[in-house]
């Protein structure tokens, strides 16, 4: 009886023991994955600080996740900065958001906010590239609306409108400008239009995207005229006429809005002249002759 | 860092689409009149008494891609009008609208179709006239003045426009 109590103690005592050793087992592991992180032995690193996330003993350690996190950062940085769609990404993503539900200290938080910050910017700037070289409109918003999701980890009260603004005004501005060059480009017209309709939702008197659609509904009607053939007959002139109207008013409507906050608006004044003119508003078109002539605007 | 691009404005196309529309009604009047023989030989001439570029550049682009009948179509264009361009349609502009009754009697009986774009030139003595009606370009038609001035046409015609007798 003795000897067999002194077994179950024995037996005890190793448990314990054994816990301890690959509990410190663990953590030495996670110092491992740090120093080969910091010695640039970074496929190592990364097996290691697997086993370490998955062990019951640091998998609920923050350290754990924000070393994991630096250790994908650092091959992200070097294959993936430029790829929109990134594995490499989310899982540091992950690893933070992981980290940040385990409390980290302040050390840690600040770590965890510097790798955010980067990848936010990153996906900022991934937004302009596809926007503005790479007149990926599509891709663009994603990216974009990545860049907002990562800026919420870092600050949840953060507020996007005037980032918004700027983005969905640059995409208008952008893709009018080559509807405007190319009128068959329908699919440019439609995202000028859904982004600077957007622009407009933020701020609905903001000067740039009123001008800019009000400008575009008076060039579609144009296109219309335009493309009406000589041989049409009465009744195509009218159903034409009537869809040149329609727009015309369209324009109008934005194109005033920025009139009546500003009635020496260059381009106001210019392109209501213009939409009088279309709208056959004889006295209109007139009156916005003189205030061109007041305002030195040139008529063709 | 968007900003720069976010600041370009647009530029309305100086494109004058109511000059297109008045070229292609012009064309259309062609098809429902029925010209004398003498006004079927030569170029069918579309005389613009006033001044309006956009106009005579549309009529031109419409002189180089339409025919009627067998007649190329010819543009002729002077500030004044000028009694001894013989053509098949004088058009009259607002700003010669006041020669209308002094067009409309020198052409009297010669199977010339007179369009104005004044307001009464159908009681002065044209014989079709443009008017806006909510913003719409439409046409006013007088039969007899077109009877005058040696016109025939059909009842589809006068269906389509404004009658003023």
């Amino acid at each position: 009886m003795i000897n067999l109590r002194n077994i179950f103690k024995s037996l005890a005592l190793s448990l314990v023991m054994l816990c301890f050793v690959t509990g410190n087992a663990q953590i030495d592991s996670l110092n491992k994955a740090q120093q080969l992180l910091q010695t640039k032995n970074i496929e190592q690193a990364k097996s290691l600080i697997e086993s370490v996330i998955l062990h019951s003993d640091t998998k609920g350690d923050f350290i754990a996740w924000t070393t994991r996190a630096y250790i994908y950062f650092d091959i992200y940085k070097r294959t993936d900065k430029l790829k929109l769609n990134s594995p490499l990404r989310d899982t540091i993503i992950s690893s933070i958001k992981t980290s940040i539900s385990l409390n980290p200290d302040e050390t840690f938080k600040s770590n965890n906010t510097k790798l955010l910050t980067n990848l936010s910017a990153g996906y900022f700037n991934m937004a302009k590239v596809l926007l503005m070289d790479s007149l990926n409109y599509k891709r663009s918003v994603i990216a974009y609306n990545k860049y907002k999701e990562t800026s919420l980890l870092i600050d949840s009260k953060t507020i996007f409108k005037a980032k918004d603004i700027e983005f969905y005004l640059a995409a208008g501005s952008l893709y009018s400008d080559i509807f405007n060059k190319d009128n068959n480009n329908t699919e440019a017209q439609e995202t000028a239009k859904i982004t600077l309709l957007k622009v407009l939702d933020f701020q609905p008197d903001n000067i740039s995207a009123n001008v800019n659609l009000g400008i575009m509904y008076y060039n579609q009607a144009v296109n219309l005229g335009k493309s009406l053939d000589f041989g049409a007959d009465f009744s195509q002139i009218d159903l034409v006429q009537d869809n040149i109207i329609k727009l015309a008013k369209q324009s109008e409507y934005f194109v005033a809005r920025v009139y009546n906050l500003d009635n020496k608006n260059l381009k106001a004044v210019e392109a209501l002249h213009s939409i009088y003119k279309m709208l056959n508003e004889k006295t209109k078109e007139d009156e916005f002759k003189v205030k061109c002539k007041e305002l030195n605007i040139k008529l063709d | 860092m968007f900003c720069l691009i976010s600041l370009r404005f647009q530029q309305p196309n100086n494109y004058d689409t109511n000059s297109k529309i008045k070229a292609v009604f012009l064309y259309n009047f062609t098809r429902y009149f029925e010209w004398s023989d003498n006004k079927k030989v030569g170029n069918f001439i579309i005389y613009v008494v006033g001044k309006n570029e956009n106009l005579i550049t549309e009529l031109k682009t419409l002189a180089s891609k339409k025919k009627v009948g067998n007649q190329d179509i010819e543009i002729k264009n002077s500030f004044n009008f000028d009694p001894s361009i013989s053509a098949q349609i004088i058009y009259l502009l607002s700003d010669v609208s006041k020669s209308i009754p002094e067009v409309t009697s020198k052409s009297r009986g010669k199977g010339t179709l007179i369009v104005a774009e004044t307001h009464n030139a159908c009681k002065t003595g044209s014989s079709i006239n443009f008017v806006v009606i909510e913003n719409k370009l439409r046409f006013e038609y007088n039969k007899s003045n077109a009877v005058k001035a040696g016109l025939k046409t059909n009842d589809d015609f006068k269906a389509l426009a404004i009658n003023i007798e």
